[in-house]
């Protein structure tokens, strides 16, 4: 039988206890343990047959680790994490031991909330062009004394999206320097992702304390009521799976 | 993802689940290259960094266009050097069966490469 591993996490309490609250999240009868050295340990649970790494599966994973945040400060494990015996976990948490433990900590008493900014392209840019009074048509591309010239046309209709990609990137980028700015007063770490999709404007990830959970719900709705061509999505809480910076030697 | 889960959206829900169904599906664009698939994973690695060099080198055009500092037939000689790059660009992704979303390769954590 092998171990699966679904977390690591800091034991503040005996070991007895730690079980103990574990027995109350282990719903589903996966026997769930907890191997440790010192204060750091290992959520596992026992694991039969072969690792079939589908959707069902992960998410049904996912669920457990979010159950177990509920009681712990953890740094969830990616699935499939399989070890073949304690002795092997053991192993592996002293050799990153320093490492798991400055994650912890980091990572201690937070969640982490995600937020997505979506909007309607082509209506964004219609009226970024308007309000920037940008002279997206006219530009150093065209030649007077030959306007018919195909090479410069096409080069006009590029410059024309260029010059548009830029305009919503810089409107981007002041609406991610306004939400850092909110953020950091709630002592947020955040991580974003610009531009994920056509209608996906900003991707991102905070790390918040547990307690600050309504301060950042009404810190997104005043940046809706600021920004009502954009449709922001506030979701969490959830375990911190984008800031964990480990590489398990 | 369940309801109790989302804490503030101002859209509707099927937009977003919408929108989140496309973005699981970029995940498919992470390159697959193995032992049945040589041939076209090779392919759509290097159309993905020829494209990805072609943009580069498009986006520093434009802004040396935008800057004014180019003679007409510097303009000239630029535009008709891209749109061919851009015509040939597309012949090659039609002769490999590639998309425009296939040679935007997921990059995990990083997000997409273009």
């Amino acid at each position: 039988m092998k171990l699966l591993i679904y977390a690591l996490l800091l034991i503040k309490n005996s070991l007895e206890e730690t079980n103990e609250i574990l027995a109350g999240c282990d719903t589903s009868d996966k026997n769930l343990q907890i191997i440790a050295i010192d204060k750091i340990g290992a959520i596992v649970g026992n694991f039969e047959g072969d690792l079939i790494a589908d959707k069902a599966k992960a998410i049904e994973f996912a669920k457990e680790i979010e159950v177990l945040s509920n009681q712990f400060t953890l740094l969830p494990v990616r699935f499939g994490s399989l070890m073949v015996s304690t002795e092997a976990i053991l192993d592996l948490l002293n050799k990153n031991s320093k490492e798991i433990q400055n994650n912890l900590l980091h990572v201690e008493n937070r969640y982490e909330f995600g937020l997505k900014v979506m909007c309607d392209s082509s209506a964004l840019k219609s009226s970024l062009v308007e309000n920037s009074g940008l002279v997206v048509n006219s530009s150093h591309a065209k030649n007077l004394e030959n306007p018919n010239s195909v090479y410069r046309n096409w080069l006009e209709d590029k410059l024309k999206e260029h010059r548009l990609e830029e305009l919503v990137l810089n409107y981007v980028d002041t609406v991610i320097k306004e939400i850092t700015e909110a953020i950091e007063i709630l002592g947020a770490t955040a991580k974003f992702k610009k531009m994920v999709s056509e209608k996906t404007i900003i991707d991102a990830v905070f790390l918040l304390a547990k307690d600050q959970k309504n301060e950042m719900v009404d810190t997104i709705i005043q940046f809706q009521k600021k920004y009502i061509n954009l449709m922001f999505i506030l979701t969490g809480p959830w375990p911190p799976y984008n800031f964990v910076e480990l590489t398990l030697k | 993802m369940s309801d109790d889960k989302i804490l503030f959206n101002s859209g509707s829900l099927e937009e977003f689940s919408d929108e989140m169904w496309k973005m699981s599906e970029s995940e498919e664009s992470k390159l697959k290259l193995g032992p049945d698939n040589a041939d076209s994973g090779l392919a759509k690695l290097v159309l993905t960094l020829v494209e990805l060099i072609r943009k580069l080198v498009e986006k520093q055009a434009m802004r040396r266009v935008d800057g004014g500092s180019l003679s007409d037939d510097e303009i000239e000689r630029l535009g008709e050097t891209l749109m061919k790059l851009e015509m040939k660009m597309e012949e090659l992704k039609k002769h490999f069966n590639l998309t425009d979303r296939d040679l935007n390769i997921s990059l995990g954590p990083l997000g997409d490469l273009m």
